[in-house]
């Protein structure tokens, strides 16, 4: 089956609703692909249909974000496709897109004039010994559990890690009625400080996000939560389930553990488009390239949100308005005096969102907290490569020669885990990383042969 | 653990895990409903049970086996239905 239209975008968080919601205003047609059954994006991961939860992510700080998912939601004209994973993006044309997607029933395709991909991020996974056991998180799925599914993996957290963000899930997750048994940064308290410090006017805009930070550090006092700087996370220890945390080489008892080091942009599609790409921040990672329009270097193709660069939801808004209008100029629907007007207060409100995204990407370097890897611990954990084999193989090869020796990086997340740790240990600024590769997710050959 | 507080849920079902019935709701998903029984979602190569890890669709730690299909599904973001029956192995 095959269904056309004028815009199909992917992803349907802050970025992909703003441009969609300008696109539709303008009577194109629009198709938004998302992997939640509904919109959202990560930021705004919403209950499932048939829940009730009251006071759902009422902090100030979500409003905007709130308000426009309403207005999402209503909005008449627009094709909801959630549930659904782009597997393979086609370039035909500068105006001429096909889109593979798996749905529960199979796999569909979309064709379209112009894409946005706004995929969104993923948190960086760190690798270190016991990382594999169950019970240990990437941070940003245990807030995501809290917000959607109403659920806390585990009776006694631990969080550990580099970003302010796990002082947020730390409180969400008291406040919820669980147990924290500790917050971990690596880095010591004076250093954020400095660096806070070195950049005031940066962060005035956004009183907004430190207060969030403030009131939840408040939080987490009023309930004995131990916060500690300094404390670099070690390894996870536990025999068939985690048992404990070893931070600043001190064991804390917990059976979760929540690592937050930062995040990384989903960049599977416009490197399979073949855009451009940059290495993202300090977190490591792949951004694509593009205009004032938000254009890729491939025509015709869009990218906004963290797919250009982690910067946070409100950043992600203002670029999906600007990718919005820019593509509404591409088609000629709009001539470039309406589409300045369109993105103008966007482009003002992205700057500033950019300024505070970079002090935030300073605050939370992870660069020198990475914990130490043994022989035995797994970097790649879909295929179960131990650092060992990656390390006495390395030499003067690139990621992907190490992927073929090894297999690292062949599994179903596609390297998505594994190659911002292997990049770092090739250490060659020129490595390109891994080549995307059809599918972008994994899927069943007999729907593919379907 | 679920969330009491503040919550109301979909309508209570079951779902089959490895022959084991377990109590879900409408609208949970299938990797939300195995946590709160603590079941592992598969074994590596070393024999040693592993967790979810990224709960976004991104890992697939996660990947479980619908019967009968044999559909190979991320439980993070599969909606369990009631009366659904999963693996946890090939």
């Amino acid at each position: 089956m095959v269904e056309r239209f004028d815009i199909a975008i992917v992803g349907g968080g802050p970025a992909g609703q703003a441009a969609a919601l300008q696109l539709v205003a303008l009577g194109l047609s629009v198709a938004v692909v998302d992997e939640q059954l509904r919109p959202g994006g990560q930021i705004l991961r919403q209950p499932p249909v048939g829940y009730a939860v009251d006071g759902w992510m009422t902090d100030r700080s979500y409003a905007p974000l709130r308000d426009q998912i309403a207005r999402f939601e209503a909005a008449p004209g627009l094709h909801w496709m959630g549930g659904r994973s782009v597997l393979g993006l086609t370039v035909r044309g500068s105006d001429d897109f096909a889109l593979t997607v798996s749905s529960p029933e199979g796999v569909e395709r979309i064709e379209s004039r112009r894409v946005l991909i706004a995929a969104g991020c993923q948190d960086l996974a760190v690798p270190m010994p016991g990382w594999t056991l169950p019970g240990v998180y990437a941070a940003g799925g245990l807030q995501a559990f809290l917000k959607s599914q109403r659920v806390i993996p585990g009776e006694r957290l631990l969080l550990a890690g580099t970003h302010p963000l796990q002082l947020v899930i730390a409180a969400q997750t008291v406040g919820a009625g669980g147990s924290v048994e500790g917050v971990f940064f690596a880095q010591p308290f004076a250093r954020m400080a400095a660096v806070m410090a070195s950049a005031p006017l940066a962060a005035i805009g956004h009183v907004g996000l430190l207060l969030s930070t403030v009131s939840a550090l408040r939080a987490l006092r009023r309930h004995r939560v131990p916060v500690r700087f300094g404390m670099p996370v070690e390894r996870v220890v536990g025999e068939h389930r985690v048992e404990g945390l070893v931070v600043g080489g001190k064991t804390y008892e917990g059976d979760t553990v929540g690592l937050c080091f930062g995040f990384v942009p989903q960049s599977a599609l416009p490197r399979m488009a073949g855009a451009k790409i940059r290495p993202a921040g300090r977190a490591g990672g792949w951004a694509a390239v593009h205009d004032r329009w938000m254009q890729s270097t491939v025509p015709g193709l869009f990218v906004a949100g963290e797919t250009t660069g982690v910067a946070g939801a409100p950043a992600a808004m203002a670029a999906g308005e600007i990718a919005g209008a820019g593509i509404a100029l591409d088609l000629g629907v709009i001539d470039a005096t309406a589409a300045e007007r369109l993105a103008s207060n966007a482009r003002d409100r992205r700057a500033g969102h950019l300024r505070f995204a970079a002090l935030l990407d300073a605050v939370a370097d992870p660069r020198r907290s990475f914990p130490a890897l043994e022989d035995d611990t797994l970097l790649c954990r879909c295929e179960d490569v131990p650092a060992s084999r990656i390390v006495a193989l390395i030499g003067d090869r690139s990621a992907n020669a190490v992927k073929l020796a090894t297999r690292c990086g062949m599994g179903a997340c596609q390297g998505r885990n594994c190659e911002p740790t292997l990049l770092r240990l090739i250490d060659d600024p020129r490595d390109p990383g891994f080549t995307a590769r059809f599918p972008a997710r994994p899927v069943t050959i007999a729907d593919l042969a379907g | 653990m679920r969330i009491e507080r503040d919550t109301r849920r979909g309508r209570p079902i079951s779902i089959r895990v490895d022959g084991v019935e377990i109590g879900s709701f409408e609208g949970e998903t299938v990797a939300a409903a195995m946590l709160e029984q603590d079941v592992a979602f598969r074994r590596d190569t070393r024999g040693r049970d592993r967790g979810l890890f990224c709960n976004m669709g991104t890992c697939s730690e996660c990947m479980v086996t619908l019967l009968p299909s044999r559909r190979r599904v991320r439980a993070c973001i599969t909606p369990a239905s009631d009366g659904m029956e999963l693996v946890t192995h090939g």
